[in-house]
Order: structure tokens, then C-alpha cells, then sequence
């Protein structure tokens, strides 16, 4: 089920509803078969791979708990493969046999592999890696493995994340699930808000700036370079607004039930390195990266050589985790190489970036923003020969006139995201709305339930990372 | 608690009727001109016009080397010069589009005696009733439903209407070819349009050196697919017809539904006499359903000969000069019972 959607509006009241009519030993269930349905509603068979890598793991964990010494480990390893292997094979079955044609044909071979029509499961990769990681941390001795079946089903089918992300740790999502949560007006109230903001960017600033970026990438070389620059920044921002959205629609529905759940975006834009853009995109997302991958390889602890290798592996598989696609990895890969030479830069001049703001500063943010923007081409582009065209379509028509798109609504949406990321720096929309007077905080959701309502863009556009 | 949430809820349900006021004040005229230009051209003229006529591309479309080039409804307000008659087109239109054309005529204001329906046989039929089409002609009547306008922008942001994927599309219309059961009162070996159709793909026309005539085969099943359907009540187009005149009749409008012609002959001579068995059964019940009270269904079926048909190779109801003519005629005879004082012989 989609967010932005009527199905959506009708159903999260009635869960709410429910929720807390039903005493607190029954809520589970509540949660557990609305996730379902939720889930259900994309593709319905689907919803039989989430409950094979809830049952893996949910054995997996107790078994692990139980036992001692090297047979721990290969109960981990068995988890571990079970969820890999499932998303190996729903995500790149196709793009490793794609390869291995090309490896083949390389040594003049023909490999004639099984090419499966296999549809991606929404949000596979979320839920592995969600579900993956608690029984890392089982294994690692910090989270006691879940004996309630249904409570840790609920951990990895939570509707109002399981699509796509945040990707929860179980010490905080599945605690918040077992709690017992009384109808608060305050989590009512921010949660709404919350929900409201959330649409009001998903559908507002990203459905706005969708059309404009898709017509340009479609045949990049039609317009001119200046349109093709704009089409590179809004993305920037569409890709932004999609996902905070999401994130923020999710977070308030889960307030609204009494749940809490992480922050997954801290203003991005507005970081002054692409280190500090990693702490503040997708947190969840960099801190499992930081948690499960980066630590056991070494962390800071290595030589900067095995540091700087290390720093690549993650992120090229960052990237891959996003898409099976080589685009992806070279995505993922930019950005590492950007953190290093950051690193070695700051190394070598002894440079720091201070907290004040300044001149500088502004600067920083600037030139991270546009190195960001131009990283995304590879995100975005479906191949590297639409991104070679990005790239050739920025220098071969250098006239800005005539425009061939209208460009003043998704510049003006952009600017409006701008300002919210300025006045959201470092807070949380519910927490900094609730510091305004009554009078300006009803004018502001007059403002944002009108650009809502009469403003959203009219083309169906699915949440971006839904493919992941 | 329960008590403030009341008083939030109160003075939200107050903001939006207000935003719909400035709604309706600021942008929604520009949105529906966007998404149906043909609403507020109803809007502008159902205030002067004497009849409406409603269409899809049959009314527009002309052969290149037409002589003339008017419309069929230009053609016909020629009959009528002291009337005005507007013509309100889109292509693909059917039934369920004109019905919500219909219903955003404000009755107050309305000066219209007439209003025409042109629709075709095809518009009934599964290819037409689940073409890829209908996601764009049912999201063009979402903002005249009867909510309030913001509520009916809001229902189109989110895709709040008959939105199926072109894949869901497709996987109905072929399993309604598969499924659905034809009727004749003789023994044919066909009982689906599916089965027919296959028949003519494997065993359909050959050319002289003995190689299937791919286009031939390829027309031949088209025209199976496109008339081969037994029409009743249970067709979603019926009962939007139904709702049409339902409302003419309650608005005291006369309706004229204009039965377009079909190239009956290459339907014969491609597919076979039970073909056009079932195109003219359809056409007799359309006639015996409709033709009735301030309803009359003015039939053209039969009137054009295959050659005026300006695609050959398919079968789009375009006509050339001579085909648009003789339908203009048609209608214009028909009218003539009601504007018998406007009318002249002017052909």
C-alpha cells in the first residue's frame, strides 16, 4: 500500500483506532495482520518471503542464544546466508548472469544463462538487513533473542517502515512494540503533523520536480545544457523530498500508535563534507554500513591504506545494495573516493571544519551539495551511456533560451525545500512546530493542507526507494 | 482529551471549506482546463448553445485529400444555420466519459433542447472497455465529481480513481476474450472471441504462393476482437447510457444517441456473415433499449460503404467526405422532428 494513497487515508486511521481500543496482549495481532494486509496489497505471495526470514530468524536467534562456541557461529553464518541468499536471488540472479555473458564473451565464450522474470519483492532489502541485524546482535551477546513469535515478526513487518526503512535495530523498535502506549493527545497531535509534512514533501516538492527530471533523463541530449544542470540539482532534491518524505510519513504513523522510531534524515543539504552528508542521508542505512560491515573491517583502527580499501568496500556495496545495476556500485564508489580525498585532504592541510557558521561554511555546503548532485547522475542514470549523456548534454547546447520545460514550479517547490531544511536544521518538524505560537502554527498547517491538497502533482510516481 | 481533539477537528473541517473557496477562486478552473478542456468549454457554452454534440475522433478525423473538410457536426449545423450547435470531442470518448460531460451541465443555465451522443459499436466492446486508454479518460473526470472541488484535486493527486496499470488492463481484456461466452440462436463453432480469433490466426489467408497474408490475418482478427460481443445490461457502457438518458429525460433534454457506421463489408468479407450477425443483433438492441420517450438512436450501422472508411487497415470509425456527409444527413433528418422550423435542405 502506498502512503500516498486513498487506501492508505482510510486505513491508518482505522489501525489507530483499533490499536487502542484493544487491550495491550492483543495489539500484536492488530499490528501483525494490518502489516500484512499493508504489505499484501503490492503482491500478495510476496508477503510468504518475509515470513520464511522471520522464521530463520527468529530460530536462528534462539538457537544461537542456547549454544556455545563454534557452532554459534555457523548458526549466524546459516541466518546470514539464508537472508543473503534471498536477496541475491531476487535482486541480482539477473544482473550476475548479465555478467557473466559479458565475462564468457570476453574470452570469445558463450554462457547461455536461465534468465528468471523475477519482480523484486518491495523492500527486500530493508527487511533482510532489519532482520539480519538483530540476529547479529543476538549473536554478539547484546540483544536477547525473542522467544514472542509474534513481537518479532511484528519487528520486521512494522508497516509503517517495512518498505523502506528506517532499518530499526530490535533493542529500540521491538522494545517500542512491547510497550504498553495510552491514546496521548501530544503523540496524536505530532504524529499527524508528522504524516502531513511528510505528504505534503512527497507529493508537493518531489511529485512536483518528478516530471521535470524524468522528461531530461529520458533523452538528455534534447535540451539544452542549462536545463540539463537544472534537471542534475532537482534531482538532488526530488530524490531528497521522496525519501524524507517517506520517512517522515513513516515516523509519524508510528506516533500515532505511540511508537517511536529513528530520525533517518538530519538536513542533508546542509552538510559541509560528504562524511558528514553519511551521517546525515539514510541514517539507518550508514550506521547498519558502519555497524556490521565497517567495524569488523578494521573501523579507524587500520592503516590509512586498509582504511582507504575499506572505506570503498563499503560503499561500493552500498551502492550495490541499492541496485543491481554497476551504476550503483560506481554511485557508491564516488562517494568513498570523495571521503577519502576529503580525509587526506584535511590530512594534509591540517583542516578542520569548525561548527559557527561562516562565509566558509556556506561555501562547504555548497561545494558538497554539487559534488552530491553530480554523484546522484549515476544513481539516477539507468545506464552509464545515459549518464555519459548527462555529462555530454551539460557542454553541447549552451543557449538557455528557448526553455523547453517549464521549470518555475519545481524551482519554486526546490526553494521552498530549501527553506524547510533551514528551518529544520538539526530538529525534528513536530518538535520545532510545537515551539511556535497557536495562531502561526494553524497558519502554517493552513499553508501546507492547501499546497497539499490543490498543489501535489498529478502523475503517479511511487516512492524511489520502494525498488530497493 | 477527547474534547480537544473535537475542537481541532472542527477547525480543520472550517479551514478546508475555506480552502475550497479559494480553491475554487484561484487554481481550479486551470486544473480542469488541464486535465479536460472539455468541461469548461460546456461551461461556456451551455449558456447559447441549442445543441450539444458530443464525440469522439469520428467527428474531427478527415481523409487528406478531402474536398471539404468540415466535421460531421459542422456538416450538420449546415441543416440548421439559425442553431447553434457545438461540437465537444475527445478521442477514445465512450458512454461513461459523455455521462460525466452530461452531468457538469448546470441545468440553470443550460439553454440546449438536444444533445448528441455519438458513440460506436467498438466502445462497447473488452479491447475499448479495457484499453490503456481508459487511466487517462477516467482521471480527466475526476475533478468534476460531485465533492468538493480541493476534495476532488486531492482524489487526483492520489490517484484516486479507475487507475489500473496498463498490465492489469490488458490481463482484463483477455480474460474477458477468453472467458466470456458468445451467444448466437444458430450452432457456431466459436465460443469465445478468443477461440475465433485463433481460428483466423491459423487458419486464415494465404497468398498466392501459399504463405499466410500476415496484414490480412492480422485485420481479419482485429475485426473479431472488436465486434464480436453479445451486448446486455451487464456492459458497463449500458448502464452509463441508461444514466444518460436517465438524466436528459429528468432534465426534459431530448437525447439522440448517433450509432456511427462500421465497415459492415470488409466485416463480412474478412470474418463472415456471423460477425455481422452480431454487429446488427447489437445495433437492434441498442435501438429497441434506447429508442424511446425524448430518447431516439439515430442508426448509421449500415449507411457507409467500405471504401469511405479513410483507414483501410483497421477499424477506426473515420470517414471521408462522402461517409461524414451521409451520417451528417442522418442525424440532421432525425433532428428534424424537433427543429423542423430551423431546418434546411442544405444538400
Amino acid at each position: 500500500m502506498l502512503f500516498n494513497s486513498l487506501h492508505f487515508l482510510f486505513f491508518l486511521p482505522i489501525v489507530v483506532g483499533l490499536y487502542y481500543l484493544l487491550p495491550q496482549k492483543f495489539r500484536w495481532i492488530l499490528i501483525f495482520i494490518s502489516s500484512c494486509y499493508f504489505y499484501m496489497v503490492f503482491v500478495p505471495k510476496y508477503i510468504l518471503i518475509l515470513f520464511l526470514i522471520i522464521i530463520i530468524d527468529y530460530i536462528a536467534a534462539i538457537t544461537i542464544e542456547k549454544i556455545e562456541g563454534r557452532l554459534k557461529l555457523f548458526y549466524l553464518i546459516a541466518s546470514l546466508t539464508a537472508n543473503i541468499g534471498l536477496l541475491a536471488f531476487f535482486k541480482y540472479f539477473n544482473f550476475l548472469n548479465e555478467n557473466l555473458v559479458s565475462v564468457f564473451s570476453l574470452f570469445g565464450q558463450e554462457f547461455h544463462p536461465v534468465n528468471l522474470s523475477i519482480i523484486l519483492p518491495i523492500g527486500l532489502s530493508f527487511h533482510t538487513f532489519q532482520s539480519m541485524s538483530y540476529t547479529i546482535e543476538v549473536y554478539r551477546g547484546r540483544q536477547k533473542a525473542e522467544r514472542h513469535l509474534g513481537y518479532f515478526a511484528n519487528y520486521v513487518l512494522f508497516f509503517p517502515q517495512m518498505v523502506a526503512g528506517p532499518i530499526e535495530r530490535y533493542e529500540t523498535l521491538g522494545n517500542e512494540l512491547k510497550a504498553v502506549h495510552k491514546p496521548l493527545y501530544q503523540n496524536f497531535s505530532d504524529g499527524f503533523k508528522l504524516v502531513l509534512f511528510g505528504l505534503f514533501i512527497k507529493m508537493v516538492v518531489a511529485d512536483n520536480i518528478a516530471p521535470y527530471v524524468n522528461q531530461v533523463y529520458l533523452d538528455p541530449l534534447k535540451y539544452s545544457s542549462f536545463e540539463v544542470l537544472m534537471s542534475i540539482f532537482l534531482f538532488s532534491f526530488q530524490i531528497y523530498a521522496d525519501f524524507f518524505g517517506y520517512s517522515t510519513i513513516a515516523l509519524g504513523c508510528a506516533k500515532l500508535l505511540g511508537i517511536n522510531i529513528m530520525n533517518n534524515f538530519k538536513t542533508p543539504y546542509l552538510a559541509k563534507s560528504v562524511s558528514e552528508f553519511w551521517s546525515r542521508w539514510h541514517i539507518s542505512l550508514s550506521t547498519w554500513f558502519r555497524d556490521y560491515l565497517y567495524i569488523p573491517l578494521g573501523g579507524n583502527r587500520v592503516k590509512i591504506p586498509r582504511w582507504s580499501i575499506n572505506v570503498l568496500i563499503v560503499f561500493m556495496i552500498s551502492g550495490l545494495w541499492h541496485g543491481a545495476s554497476w551504476t550503483f556500485v560506481v554511485w557508491g564508489a564516488l562517494h568513498g573516493l570523495m571521503l577519502l580525498l576529503e580525509r587526506y585532504f584535511s590530512m594534509l592541510f591540517k583542516f578542520e571544519i569548525k561548527k559557527e557558521w561562516s562565509g566558509l561554511n556556506v561555501f562547504l555546503v555548497i561545494k558538497t551539495f554539487v559534488i552530491t548532485s553530480f554523484i546522484w547522475i549515476f544513481f539516477r542514470a539507468e545506464s552509464f551511456q545515459k549518464a555519459k549523456d548527462m555529462f555530454r548534454a551539460l557542454t553541447h547546447n549552451q543557449n538557455v533560451y528557448p526553455l523547453q520545460l517549464d521549470i518555475l514550479m519545481p524551482v519554486i517547490f526546490t526553494a521552498l525545500m530549501i527553506m524547510f531544511d533551514l528551518f529544520l536544521y538539526n530538529s525534528r518538524f513536530d518538535s520545532k512546530l510545537n515551539t511556535f505560537k497557536t495562531p502561526y502554527r494553524w497558519a502554517f498547517y493552513t499553508v501546507i493542507l492547501f499546497c497539499l491538497m490543490a498543489l501535489s502533482g498529478t502523475q503517479k510516481f511511487t516512492f524511489i526507494y520502494f525498488q530497493f | 482529551m477527547f474534547k480537544k481533539i473535537v475542537i481541532k477537528i472542527s477547525t480543520l473541517i472550517l479551514i478546508l471549506i475555506g480552502l475550497n473557496f479559494v480553491y475554487n477562486f484561484t487554481l481550479y478552473k486551470k486544473d480542469l482546463y488541464e486535465k479536460s478542456e472539455q468541461f469548461i468549454e460546456i461551461k461556456n457554452e451551455q449558456a447559447t448553445t441549442d445543441i450539444f454534440y458530443f464525440a469522439e475522433s469520428s467527428n474531427f478525423n478527415v481523409r487528406e485529400n478531402d474536398s471539404i473538410m468540415n466535421s460531421i457536426s459542422e456538416i450538420t449545423n449546415f441543416f440548421f444555420p439559425s442553431l447553434k450547435l457545438t461540437a465537444i470531442n475527445k478521442p477514445a470518448a465512450h458512454a461513461g466519459i459523455f455521462k460525466a460531460w452530461l452531468k457538469s451541465i448546470d441545468v440553470k443555465k443550460n439553454k440546449a433542447k438536444a444533445v448528441i451522443i455519438t458513440l460506436n459499436m467498438r466502445s462497447f466492446d473488452a479491447a475499448w472497455r479495457h484499453s490503456v486508454l481508459e487511466t487517462q479518460l477516467q482521471e480527466s473526470v475526476v475533478l468534476v465529481q460531485p465533492y468538493p472541488n480541493l476534495v476532488n484535486r486531492f482524489l487526483l493527486s492520489l490517484q484516486a480513481f479507475d487507475n489500473k496499470t496498463d498490465e492489469q488492463r490488458n490481463k482484463e481484456m483477455l480474460d474477458d476474450w477468453e472467458n466470456v461466452k458468445l451467444e448466437f440462436p444458430f450452432d457456431f463453432k466459436y465460443k469465445t472471441v478468443r477461440e475465433w480469433d485463433v481460428s483466423f490466426g491459423q487458419y486464415g489467408w494465404d497468398l498466392p504462393d501459399g504463405s499466410p497474408e500476415k496484414n490480412k490475418i492480422l485485420l481479419t482478427c482485429h475485426y473479431v476482437k472488436a465486434y464480436a460481443f453479445n451486448l446486455n445490461e451487464k456492459n458497463p457502457r449500458i448502464k452509463d447510457f441508461d444514466e444518460i438518458a436517465e438524466w436528459c429525460n429528468k432534465n426534459n433534454i431530448n437525447l439522440y444517441l448517433n450509432l456511427l457506421a462500421e465497415n459492415i463489408e470488409y466485416a463480412d468479407s474478412l470474418v463472415g456473415k456471423e460477425l455481422v450477425f452480431l454487429m446488427k443483433q447489437n445495433r437492434d438492441y441498442l435501438v429497441k433499449r434506447y429508442n424511446k420517450g425524448n430518447c431516439k438512436v439515430i442508426d448509421n450501422l449500415e449507411l457507409v460503404n467500405g471504401l469511405e472508411f479513410t483507414d483501410q487497415t483497421w477499424t477506426t470509425e473515420h470517414y471521408g467526405y462522402r461517409g461524414r456527409m451521409i451520417i451528417a444527413r442522418n442525424v440532421a433528418n432525425t433532428l428534424k422532428d424537433q427543429f423542423s422550423k430551423e431546418y434546411i435542405k442544405a444538400y
